[in-house]
């Protein structure tokens, strides 16, 4: 669905490259989280992909048309929620869904919503009734809190029925509770529709449901893959264990090569020994036990970090 | 089936211009008489009294003709550097990835601004009507005939400034009002170039507004006793170097435009 090869972006006046070499697939109906600290090339890569910015080179194509070819078709095909709302607030949320339709061919602009064909009405009415914004559909937007905008450019980036939908930090700036109602109705159309989501994001739980994670730094990808193999790939899963009598634990334990920390207790990493497997060869009574599953923000942080330090070090 | 498509583009972006002008009726409401009030009513006033004994003709008549010149292309050029101004963020940057041409957007943009500053010219009317200031249905006739000369030299400009500028909004602020004041001053609006000499005289000639205030002024005052003193120009010289002017800056703006906008 989304194909990017050696895809550079030098700006204007920049010694270094913004994105320099990225490649990368996205197939069909996937759910791709694309991160990256600040600065990482995760709003360039998504402005080239949705063609307001021009490549320096590589190639990308977008639904089987190519980007420099085929941008309008390309645009045809895409949804776009951006970091900061792309709705205009003198107008009711209805007017913005009837200007985007209108914009994007799939119906004649009409002077009021009284006059838009009765598939748009119902349309309209149908979505704003899904996300729960339905009694103020008519209401002007600059009285909508942050997570009805949210909610409206939603309804907005679905009129036209797209095949991917870009969603670029759609959830910065929202309370919990209004990032969650978002999720739960994203990941509703994600599984009926089929569609195919590319979400740039700085609440890395919210990439834990992605089926492929890509993380780039300095405009480098440093690792592609499920969320599973991203926790397991960097952190791993280990067991802390102490007792009062440490010198009888750590022998007891020397063939699955314990790491003393620094108070004392020690860590064993298990990968394909299980935590019953290593409490089966103790005897010496446990003064504390803990057993660590990696989270994706962790396994981020460690990916993220190892490259710094990898940088400073060369 | 495309050219439909564009078509009705054109008309979504200019019908939101009128709306959003329409919705904020109390600020524009606003502007539209006080630009007229303050210059027209005040600073026209005070030249014309200090003035008229020896202009030979009626002044404000004078100045508001120029007025409208001006007042028209500042509304359509600002109309279109909005676009610019609102990039980075509302409704703007929606329409930048809709599957529209760059030129639909620019040419709907004109023609919003163009309708929303009809309503700047019946407030200046207005403004006129109450003062006092003689307008025959005629001349107001004649004036409305070539209006759509005097958007489209606007809306170029607004094109050009939009093109060198689409990087940076406060950029296009700033050249909006750089091109703005001189054009008023020197292009004979408000006051009489037609004894202009050396680099005064250059300037005029160089302010593209001269040739729209000219045009305005020599289809209203055709055929009346003033013309050879108010008229710089035949209106259909006027006419020829204006639609110059206008197709130049919109070819050289758009390509700009176009160009820039996606080479950051």
């Amino acid at each position: 669905m989304i194909h990017v090869q050696d895809l550079v972006k030098r700006y204007r006046h920049s010694e270094t490259a913004a994105v320099d070499g990225l490649s990368f697939d996205v197939r069909p109906g996937e759910f791709f989280a694309f991160l990256g600290p600040n600065g990482a090339g995760k709003t360039t890569t998504i402005s080239i992909l949705t063609t307001t910015l021009a490549k320096s080179s590589g190639t990308v194509s977008i639904g089987g048309y190519d980007l420099d070819q085929r941008a309008k078709d390309v645009r045809q095909s895409i949804g776009i929620i951006f970091q900061n709302p792309s709705l205009d607030l003198n107008l009711t949320a209805e007017e913005n869904i009837r200007f985007h339709v209108s914009l994007y061919g799939i119906y004649g602009y009409r002077p009021s919503y009284g006059m838009m064909p009765q598939p748009y009405r119902e349309k309209v009415l149908e979505l704003a009734e899904i996300v729960g914004i339905a009694q103020d559909i008519f209401k002007p937007v600059k009285t909508f809190s942050g997570g009805m905008k949210r909610k409206l450019e939603i309804i907005r980036s679905l009129m036209h029925k797209p095949k991917i939908l870009f969603l670029d930090e759609p959830t910065l700036g929202l309370d919990a509770v209004s990032r969650r109602s978002l999720w739960t109705y994203l990941q509703k159309i994600h599984e009926e529709e089929k569609m195919t989501i590319f979400l740039t994001t700085h609440y890395i739980e919210e990439a834990e449901k992605a089926d492929r994670i890509c993380i780039v730094n300095h405009g480098r990808m440093l690792f592609s893959g499920s969320p599973e193999a991203m926790k397991s790939l960097m952190v791993g899963k280990y067991l802390l264990l102490d007792a009062e009598d440490r010198d009888s634990l750590r022998s007891e334990l020397t063939g699955f090569g314990p790491e003393p920390l620094e108070d004392g207790s020690l860590k064993l990493r298990f990968s394909e020994n299980t935590p019953q497997n290593i409490l089966a060869q103790i005897k010496t009574p446990l003064s504390f036990m803990r057993l660590h599953e990696p989270t994706l923000e962790e396994a981020y942080i460690d990916l993220v970090s190892n490259g710094k330090d990898e940088e400073e070090a060369s | 089936m495309s050219i439909r498509r564009e078509l009705n583009a054109v008309v979504t972006i200019c019908a939101r211009d009128v709306l959003r002008y329409l919705r904020d009726w109390k600020n524009s409401l606003l502007f539209s008489f006080f630009f007229p009030i303050a210059f027209l009513g005040i600073l026209g006033g005070t030249i014309g009294q200090n003035l008229s004994g020896g202009l030979g003709y009626d002044y404000m008549q004078f100045a508001l003709l120029g007025m409208v010149a001006n007042l028209l292309v500042q509304s359509t050029m600002m109309g279109v550097t909005s676009l610019i101004e609102e990039r980075e963020s509302g409704f703007t940057q929606e329409v930048f990835v809709s599957p529209v041409s760059r030129y639909s957007i620019l040419f709907g943009k004109i023609v919003g601004g163009s309708l929303a500053s009809v309503v700047s010219l019946v407030a200046l009317f207005i403004v006129a009507f109450a003062t006092g200031i003689p307008l025959s249905l005629a001349g107001i006739g004649r004036i409305l005939l070539v209006t759509p000369v005097v958007f489209l030299s606007g809306g170029a400009l607004g094109v050009l400034l939009s093109g060198v500028f689409s990087s940076s909004p406060k950029a296009v602020d700033r050249a909006t009002i750089m091109v703005m004041f001189p054009q008023m001053f020197l292009s004979g609006a408000l006051i009489p170039v037609k004894n202009s000499t050396g680099v005064l005289d250059v300037l005029v000639h160089l302010m593209p507004a001269t040739y729209l205030v000219d045009l305005l002024r020599g289809v209203f005052y055709q055929g009346t006793p003033v013309y050879g003193q108010v008229v710089l120009y035949n209106p259909m010289f006027d006419l020829m170097i204006s639609l110059a002017l206008a197709i130049l800056f919109l070819v050289a703006g758009s390509y700009l435009f176009v160009r820039s906008e996606r080479n950051r």
